[in-house]
């Protein structure tokens, strides 16, 4: 990964720097690969993983000295949209997207040494272990524990929901270390090897048919005390840090833009393109999806300033993964029985309407569910009491 | 009203009790859902023993008239037989079956193959030849589709447009040339070819008449029925996890954005059934022709977008565990999927509501 490179990426201009991300890309990129129906396991994607790793592309936001792209926010938004517009999958990112910004901001030194190469070159899959049984919503009242003996802390407990766990090596995990706190104040974050003795995964299979998430079960699991990131008990502040990326990752246009286009093919197939209900009713979404690309430029132009996101973020989350589903619910409406089949129409992977129908059903549950933004918006951005 | 019909009245509120209670023999209400589990996604997707079972109880031929070996009851009868069957899933093919058993019963030509559907034997019709219709054009050769659960029949019939009439050929099994897709809820569409054509079948009926126009009919208002059912569990289920499920230190059911959602769920549940059960009382009071095709419309546009509202809802608020497989509340769900477009889309039923009673809206 040449520095020289990378200097000259963020000294292009925006236009520029899309053209050349696009000749690469459509290049470089496993054309099989192209916007598959689930999410890919590692053993699908890491070739992929490897390309953007010789190329120097994987970490584009860390910055240079910790071997990322540091790309401003603006052009990370880019490389993004490239990659959608292309229908790359995407990899198995934890340690990319989370892990790598949390060491960066509050790992020592040693830790920053330890843990962000291996990222880099693809040995360490990480995976987020934040979820438990009895603390979704209510995240901050997790009680997997992890106690101090010695030099090493004893976790017990149990994780769920974890995505593509059944592929990780490594988990960053959400953990109480004081009970006695108040439920925010106790929390820590720590890391941990996924062979070590204690636990146990099971991929459980989505509504989708996959195996995707899974438990992972702490039964005396001993962690090298070095393994706590930051200050013990501060791990809750250090979560929402991280919180704002994924917040206007999940909000992108990609999965809506995604499924108009697979709408309109539905319904050139179904024959009720021309129709005036199915156009009023297209044409809405369309209005709709618009819009959302609007307001998130809003808030990537909020980014290009230098500017903290704040809590209103939360909408473009709200809009994109109903908007997503209204879309697929519209598929299901005009493709009759088709809308029961398990497999793609004809064995045509842009005619599938239940899949997309059933991969849509998620995205208002994860990474905060609307309720849970609206909850949000009504108390962090209109301030309405209660 | 008149004595007789008031007779009529508690004859029928009686075979509808009755009905309810014979299905708690393969449905039984509140029953673990392990055996659909376990049908799901092998051919031919049910359990041939329980049809069997079901022949037995009369039900294939619930709806066929006495003189023909059926029970002769009415449509109350089968649309709460169809509900319960939905609360509990069941995914042996009554209500398809039972379409056949009324093409049979349309011409003396039937009576023999009538007797075996009565009897269990599995016949379904082919009549499908686009997506998302209620018509039959009767092709001789253009293939059949989306015959549901098409794995496990033993023939199929097969309505065929000869010298102006529409003609119902009966292939076994052996002659029809089947392709199987798997659907949502663990079952399956069939697709059926013959070659040359379908005339090579034996002939059931010299002239079907209207018959296929009101099996489809009755059909489309029983499969609203088991909707109806499969929403009310999903529902339940959800309401029971909103009153045990603890987040932030209480029930998640006392949020009253839930409240809310819960609350309009249960509007919509209220409307399927009132429109669901009211076609099924009007159908039974003799109503005909256009009026009778109307509120069937009326009540299959309702169930199909409740039904799909209601078990999505139940996904969400469940949460998490809503999107597992092995969690039940997703099996109501993809039930919806597959049944919401069957024997007719919400839109397609809201389209023919207006085409066939338009004063409705004046009155
Ligand atoms: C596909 C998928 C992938 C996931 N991947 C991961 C992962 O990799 N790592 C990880 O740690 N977690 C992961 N999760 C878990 C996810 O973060 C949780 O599912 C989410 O936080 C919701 O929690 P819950 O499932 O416990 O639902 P609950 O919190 O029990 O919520 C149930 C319902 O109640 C509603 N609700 C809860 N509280 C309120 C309130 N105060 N007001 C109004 N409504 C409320 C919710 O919106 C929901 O509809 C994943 C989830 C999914 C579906």
């Amino acid at each position: 990964m040449s520095g020289n490179t990378q200097e000259d990426l963020n000294a292009l201009d925006d236009e520029a720097f899309r053209r050349t991300v696009r000749a690469w890309v459509e290049a470089n990129y496993p054309p099989e690969l192209r916007n598959p129906p689930k999410r890919l396991h590692w053993a699908e994607n890491s070739p992929w993983y490897f390309r953007l790793a010789e190329k120097g592309w994987l970490a584009p936001g860390w910055p240079k000295e910790f071997g990322g792209m540091g790309l401003s926010p603006a052009k990370q938004i880019i490389l993004i949209e490239e990659y959608e517009r292309h229908g790359v999958a995407r990899t198995n990112d934890h340690g990319i997207v989370m892990v790598g910004p949390l060491l960066i901001q509050y790992g020592t030194k040693a830790q920053q040494e330890r843990f962000l190469p291996p990222i880099l070159r693809g040995e360490h899959i990480w995976c987020q272990g934040y979820s438990e049984p009895n603390s979704g919503s209510d995240l901050a009242s997790l009680r997997t524990e992890a106690v101090l003996d010695g030099d090493e802390y004893v976790v017990n407990g149990q994780k769920t929901w974890t995505t593509l766990a059944n592929d990780a090596n490594w988990i960053f995990l959400l953990v109480r270390t004081d009970k006695a706190a108040k439920k925010q104040e106790g929390i820590s974050f720590l890391l941990v090897p996924m062979d070590s003795p204690g636990i146990t995964v099971r991929p459980i299979v989505n509504l989708d048919m996959h195996d995707e998430f899974c438990e992972v079960f702490f039964d005396n699991v001993r962690v090298p005390k070095d393994n706590l990131v930051g200050e013990p008990n501060k791990g809750w502040t250090m979560a929402k840090a991280l919180l704002g990326f994924e917040r206007i990752y999940l909000g992108s246009p990609r999965q809506s833009a995604y499924a108009l286009v697979r709408l309109r093919l539905l319904a050139e197939r179904m024959g009720v393109w021309e129709e005036p209900d199915f156009a009023d009713r297209y044409a809405r979404l369309r209005l709709d999806l618009e819009d959302l690309k609007a307001l998130y430029e809003t808030f990537v132009a909020q980014l290009r300033r230098g500017e903290r996101l704040g809590p209103d973020v939360s909408m473009l989350k709200v809009i994109q993964s109903e908007l997503f589903q209204r879309i697929t619910e519209a598929m299901m409406d005009i493709a009759g029985e088709n809308a029961g089949l398990l497999e793609p129409m004809g064995g045509n992977r842009d005619l599938h309407p239940s899949g997309l129908f059933i991969n849509a059903r998620p995205c208002t549950i994860y990474g905060g569910s609307s309720e849970i933004q609206r909850n949000i918006l009504a108390k962090n951005v209109l301030e309405l009491p209660g | 009203m008149s004595q007789a019909l008031a007779m009529d009245e508690s004859e029928r509120a009686d075979s509808i009790r009755l009905i309810r209670e014979s299905a708690a023999a393969v449905a039984p209400r509140g029953g673990d859902l392990r055996r659909i589990r376990a049908l799901r996604f092998e051919e031919p997707g049910f359990d041939p023993a329980v049809w069997r079972e079901m022949a037995d109880l009369g039900w294939v031929g619930l709806r066929v008239p006495e003189e023909k070996g059926g029970a002769g009851l009415g449509m109350g009868a089968f649309c709460a037989l169809a509900e319960e069957l939905g609360a509990a899933l069941v995914p042996e093919p009554l209500i398809p079956a039972a379409l056949a058993a009324a093409l049979l019963a349309a011409d003396p030509a039937g009576e023999a193959a009538l007797g075996q559907v009565l009897g269990g034997r599995l016949l379904l019709a082919g009549w499908q030849e686009r997506a998302d219709t209620l018509e039959a054009p009767g092709s001789l050769d253009a293939p059949r589709l989306f015959v549901p659960m098409a794995a496990g029949a033993e023939g199929f019939l097969v309505p065929v447009r000869e010298g102006g009439r529409l003609t119902l050929r009966l292939l076994p099994r052996e002659a029809a040339d089947l392709a199987i897709d798997q659907t949502q809820d663990g079952g399956n569409y069939g697709t059926l070819r013959a070659a040359p054509d379908f005339t090579g079948g034996k002939l059931v009926a010299a002239d079907l008449g209207g018959a296929l126009d009101a099996a489809l009919d009755e059909a489309a208002l029983a499969t609203s029925a088991y909707l109806l059912g499969a929403m009310e569990a999903a529902f339940a289920m959800t309401l029971a996890y909103l009153k045990t499920r603890q987040q932030f230190g209480r029930p998640i059911g006392s949020f009253q954005a839930l409240q809310h959602r819960a609350a309009d769920l249960k509007v919509q549940l209220s409307l399927t059934r009132a429109s669901v059960e009211g076609a099924a009382a009007q159908l039974d009071a003799g109503l005909t022709g256009a009026a009778r095709r109307a509120v069937v419309s009326r009540a299959k546009a309702r169930a199909a977008e409740a039904s799909m509202l209601v078990t999505r809802q139940a996904v969400q608020l469940h949460g998490g565990i809503g999107y597992t497989d092995e969690y039940d509340v997703g099996l109501y769900l993809r039930k919806a999927m597959v049944l919401a477009n069957q024997f007719g889309s919400a839109r397609l039923h809201r389209k023919r509501f207006m085409a066939l009673s338009p004063e409705a809206v004046e009155e």
